[in-house]
């Protein structure tokens, strides 16, 4: 039990700007191990920079983000190389190299960071493919294959090292349900059996209550609450349950309160 | 106005400081990752060196036996005038080798191969796939640009030497049979007159051209913004950029040979 209160991944007061307009301001959480974190929030709300400055792709104008004790905005870019390899991701449009096929996707960190001999390899891309439903696809280009297997390719090539740490950017956006729940039930089972460490961002509310044991909310660069889905779901919030039921009335304001859609469309 | 140019002077000052950073980077990838047991993949390189030179030999081929040919007329329409037909043989193979096969070739391959680089990697940029590679602790400059800068490096002289027999070749048809000069005899007026310094010069500009093509093609595309746009942009610049530094390459480094007599 210990070790599974284990604090992996920590974020203390972390601010970023983008040309003067501050995108996260002043964020601070703690994600423990095996836990799957969710970050909700609306498009621009700056969770997806969130995601970037915890995998290291920018680094924060303020504040310091621990992976497993490291504070990666102060370690050498070798440091920060050996941090990467301890996580994998998954992005939004699964960024499979379209020049490899699916096993040379999957087969490239095996590649570039250990030395295992070929085929070895190629026994670890058959149970990657296997644990996310693709055994048979092996030789298939990325632009061959729809949209929801680029997603689990890309999810066999995130877990492909190992690693205790996933992140995934928006990993049900664009799917059908089916295919999202697939997803969903791939995550889940990712963290109960592996005890892998998910952090996920995404605006899908089905998804988040489907897989979360934590939700964060953003709105604006600023942290609305961290809690459990289901206190998260009986917030008082105004600006939680507007999010949740996907009230275009309410604080979270795409259109100033004053002003109706037709208005604004001037019409 | 002013402030136009000012911002023109400084994304110049940033593309040349930003192309000298990518040559450094991977320079550091080909000499010194090695060291720390970081290799760039073989078949990587020799994928690219068959997409550079295997794949452009049949146009270079085609581009100089013709320049071989117009080159032959048009100075045996000068040296006819001399009664010094037989001597078109050397200036045909010595333009080729010191000026045209070096410039042409490396047109050509910039043309070619410098616009699918930048088109390529900016696709790759504009779809997170750099940013992916970065994800893994991948280097995107030593797992993408180190094996096209190989492979451009090394195959750029290979298709220049091409040119030049090609070249030669479409001189040679055009003196033998519509010059009426003696087959035996315009081989021999071509390496009489022909230096090996001829050749060696012209190989020299084809590596410094190589290496202009490989850095603005891969600068541009691993610098592309934007979508499908920014791509079309990159490739237009990579193109039109190298065109410009080859022949402004060119014209330095015929100065240094002509003033140091080599």
């Amino acid at each position: 039990m210990q070790n599974e209160k284990e604090v992996v991944i920590s974020l203390k007061n972390v601010s970023k700007s983008f040309q003067g307009k501050k995108i996260i301001n002043n964020v601070s959480f703690d994600i423990l191990r095996g836990e799957t974190f969710v970050i909700m929030g609306c498009s621009g709300s700056g969770k997806s920079t969130l995601l970037r400055l915890m995998n290291g792709a920018i680094k924060p104008d303020e504040g310091s983000i621990f992976i497993k004790g490291k504070d990666i905005t102060q370690i050498s870019s070798e440091g920060l190389d050996e941090v990467k390899i301890s996580f994998g991701m998954l992005f939004q449009y699964s960024a499979l190299l379209d020049s490899l096929s699916v096993e040379e996707n999957v087969a490239l960190p095996l590649r570039e960071h250990t030395k295992l001999a070929e085929d070895i390899i190629g026994i670890i891309i058959k149970m990657k493919l296997s644990l996310v439903g693709l055994r048979g696809f092996e030789k298939h280009y990325p632009a061959q294959i729809s949209g929801g297997m680029r997603k689990r390719v890309g999810l066999a090539r995130a877990i492909a090292l190992d690693p205790d740490i996933v992140f995934y950017d928006e990993p049900t956006s664009g799917l059908d349900p089916v295919v999202g729940g697939v997803i969903d039930k791939l995550i889940k089972d990712l963290s109960s059996k592996l005890l892998i460490t998910s952090v996920v961002v995404t605006h899908d509310m089905q998804s988040v209550f489907n897989i979360a044991d934590k939700v964060a909310m953003v709105h604006k660069g600023e942290l609305v609450e961290v809690d459990t889905p289901e206190r998260i779901k009986a917030s008082p919030n105004p600006y939680i349950q507007q999010f949740i039921h996907g009230s275009p009335v309410g604080p979270i304001d795409f259109f100033k309160e004053d002003i109706g859609i037709i208005e604004a469309l001037g019409l | 106005m002013i402030w136009r140019l000012g911002k023109l002077v400084i994304d110049t000052v940033k593309g040349i400081v930003g192309v000298f950073g990518l040559f450094f980077n991977i320079l550091y990838w080909i000499f010194i990752g090695p060291f720390k047991g970081k290799f760039s993949r073989r078949q990587s390189i020799f994928h690219q060196m068959v997409f550079v030179g295997l794949s452009s030999m049949l146009i270079v081929f085609f581009v100089s036996i013709f320049t071989g040919v117009v080159l032959a007329m048009q100075s045996a329409y000068q040296l006819e005038k001399m009664g010094a037909v037989l001597y078109v043989a050397s200036l045909v193979a010595i333009s080729l080798c010191r000026e045209l096969s070096p410039v042409l070739t490396a047109l050509v391959v910039a043309g070619r191969v410098g616009s699918a680089f930048a088109a390529e990697l900016g696709t790759m940029k504009v779809s997170e796939q750099i940013e992916a590679l970065d994800t893994m602790a991948i280097n995107p400059v030593r797992f993408l640009a180190v094996p096209r800068f190989l492979a451009l490096f090394f195959m750029l002289p290979c298709l220049t030497a091409l040119a030049d027999l090609s070249g030669i070749l479409g001189g040679y048809l055009v003196g033998t049979n519509s010059l009426e000069i003696n087959p035996d005899l315009y081989m021999q007026t071509t390496f009489k007159y022909l230096e090996l310094k001829d050749i060696n010069t012209g190989l020299l500009k084809a590596f410094v051209f190589a290496i202009i093509i490989a850095l603005i093609g891969c600068y541009e595309g691993l610098n592309t913004k934007g979508g499908a746009e920014g791509v079309g942009k990159a490739t237009t610049k990579s193109v039109v950029t190298s065109f410009i530094l080859i022949i402004l390459a060119d014209c330095v480094l015929t100065a240094i040979f002509y003033f140091s007599k080599v």
